[in-house]
């Protein structure tokens, strides 16, 4: 390593202060360079797109096998599952679900979940002031996500506390991460004990894993993991995205008025959302060897913090990439991840938000904040803790 | 003139790409992808390489 060409910061991107607005920290960063050495938790950042595209798309030489948590503890213990394996371990897990998670299979769900939607939106369009998280961003996933994968019914009260501590838990060794240990435990000790192959509803995502098992195509342990994962992946991410798209609604008029008089921007909203508020901000990677960006080496056995966050808002790939603008099309963010591990529910993702965006632009005339939202602090996830919102009804339908 | 390859291992029927492209690629009633035209014509590369790049399991590939 020729160390003169090395950048280094001493930002702590997890303190309190960080994450409640990371964004000038992300932008200093990419000014330094596509990889900069993290001096308060002794990682490589790569927080410009293009690089952020080259890790992502080489998992050979970026491994997911032991780096995508940013403690030992994680990667040990979570090691072998869905999202810290490379192929073909990987492959064999994800491959359990991800016929049933593509868009092709979802899109018989489309209709009854289009109604529920509609349905929720005009609960709290009567209450004309309510808060856009518990009431519309937690309510609506919790509904589609808990008997899609087919937990129990007492599971919901507890998911999203789960769901949060679980991905407390691929931060670095700090409080946020000792308690997301505590309450992954909880999930999986209730998983094992409650979540059983009778319990589980016919025909669910659980299901599917329970057969898998018994069908020899992975173990008992990785029916688990994957019981788990898709639990807690399915949850906090999409309640971020939907409580991410109210509030960035709300807080540009103009961009409400623009979706408003054309409803077909739905899909293009969501992704300008991602873009700008992805709910997953980085995820790790270990190098398996030494690998150049530019002049830069960052040598093997390397932990690296992919900023996806950072990542989608680089100039040098995006015009004016702070602006939220609904008509910019940018379908190459990587709020998703990319390639390999790219999210295995991205699809119902965007059948969830876009059904919840068509129900408001259908029922609501006018959306602002009637209070300040207030965040809540995650290792890795951003997202509101709440956002209370004023909304009027339309007159009659907008399309 | 540029080629695409798709991966149909991949290809999970996103659709990223028709919504960039949608006179090159299209998913039928049962959310296979399709592509219309396999090569397009040099004023398009752009266009198909952001189609390529939108692709989340990254199935496309550009070749000459």
């Amino acid at each position: 390593m020729t160390t003169s060409q090395v950048s280094t910061s001493t930002v702590d991107l997890f303190a309190d202060a960080t994450l409640q607005d990371p964004f000038p920290a992300y932008a200093q960063l990419r000014e330094q360079g596509p990889a900069v050495w993290m001096s308060a938790h002794h990682l490589w950042a790569i927080p410009q797109y293009a690089a952020a595209r080259e890790v992502l798309s080489d998992w050979r030489t970026f491994s997911s096998a032991t780096g995508v948590g940013l403690n030992p503890q994680i990667n040990e213990i979570a090691g072998g599952s869905v999202l810290i394996s490379d192929p073909p371990l990987h492959d064999d897990l994800r491959r359990v679900l991800s016929s049933r998670l593509a868009p092709r299979a979802l899109k018989g769900l489309l209709e009854d979940m289009q109604r529920q939607a509609d349905d929720l939106v005009a609960s709290v369009v009567a209450r004309g002031t309510f808060d856009a998280v518990a009431d519309l961003a937690v309510a609506f996933p919790m509904s589609i996500v808990v008997d899609l994968i087919g937990f129990p019914d007492e599971a919901r009260e507890h998911l999203m506390d789960w769901a949060e501590g679980v991905f407390n838990t691929f931060g670095p060794d700090n409080a946020r991460m000792q308690e997301g240990f505590t309450r992954t435990q909880e999930m999986y000790e209730y998983l094992a004990a409650s979540a059983t192959p009778d319990r589980v509803k016919p025909g669910s995502f659980a299901a599917t894993i329970y057969e898998a098992v018994d069908a020899g195509k992975i173990n008992a342990a990785g029916g688990l993991q994957l019981l788990a994962a898709y639990g807690s992946a399915g949850m906090d991410t999409t309640v971020n995205s939907i409580s991410a798209a109210v509030t960035l609604l709300a807080q540009h008029p103009d961009q409400w008025a623009a979706l408003r008089a054309d409803p077909s921007l739905v899909n293009s909203v969501y992704e300008e959302v991602l873009r700008l508020e992805a709910p997953v901000q980085g995820f790790g990677r270990a190098t398996t060897r030494d690998y150049q960006f530019g002049d830069l080496t960052v040598p093997a056995a390397s932990q690296v913090f992919v900023l996806l966050a950072s990542a989608n808002r680089d100039g040098a790939h995006y015009d004016d990439p702070e602006r939220f603008d609904i008509r910019r099309k940018a379908l190459d963010h990587l709020a998703f991840g990319l390639g390999t591990h790219t999210c295995a529910g991205q699809g119902l993702a965007r059948m969830e938000a876009r059904c919840i965006l068509t129900a408001l632009v259908n029922q609501v005339e006018t959306v602002e904040l009637s209070g300040a939202p207030t965040r809540r602090l995650n290792n890795v996830v951003r997202g509101w803790e709440s956002v209370p919102v004023t909304v009027t009804p339309t007159h009659g339908k907008a399309n | 003139m540029a080629r695409f390859e798709l991966d149909r291992n991949r290809c999970e029927g996103h659709g990223m790409c028709v919504s960039v492209a949608p006179d090159i690629f299209e998913l039928t009633d049962d959310g296979e992808l399709q592509i219309l035209a396999t090569a397009v014509s040099v004023d398009r590369v752009a266009q198909a390489r952001t189609a390529a790049d939108a692709c989340p399991v990254r199935a496309l590939q550009i070749g000459d």
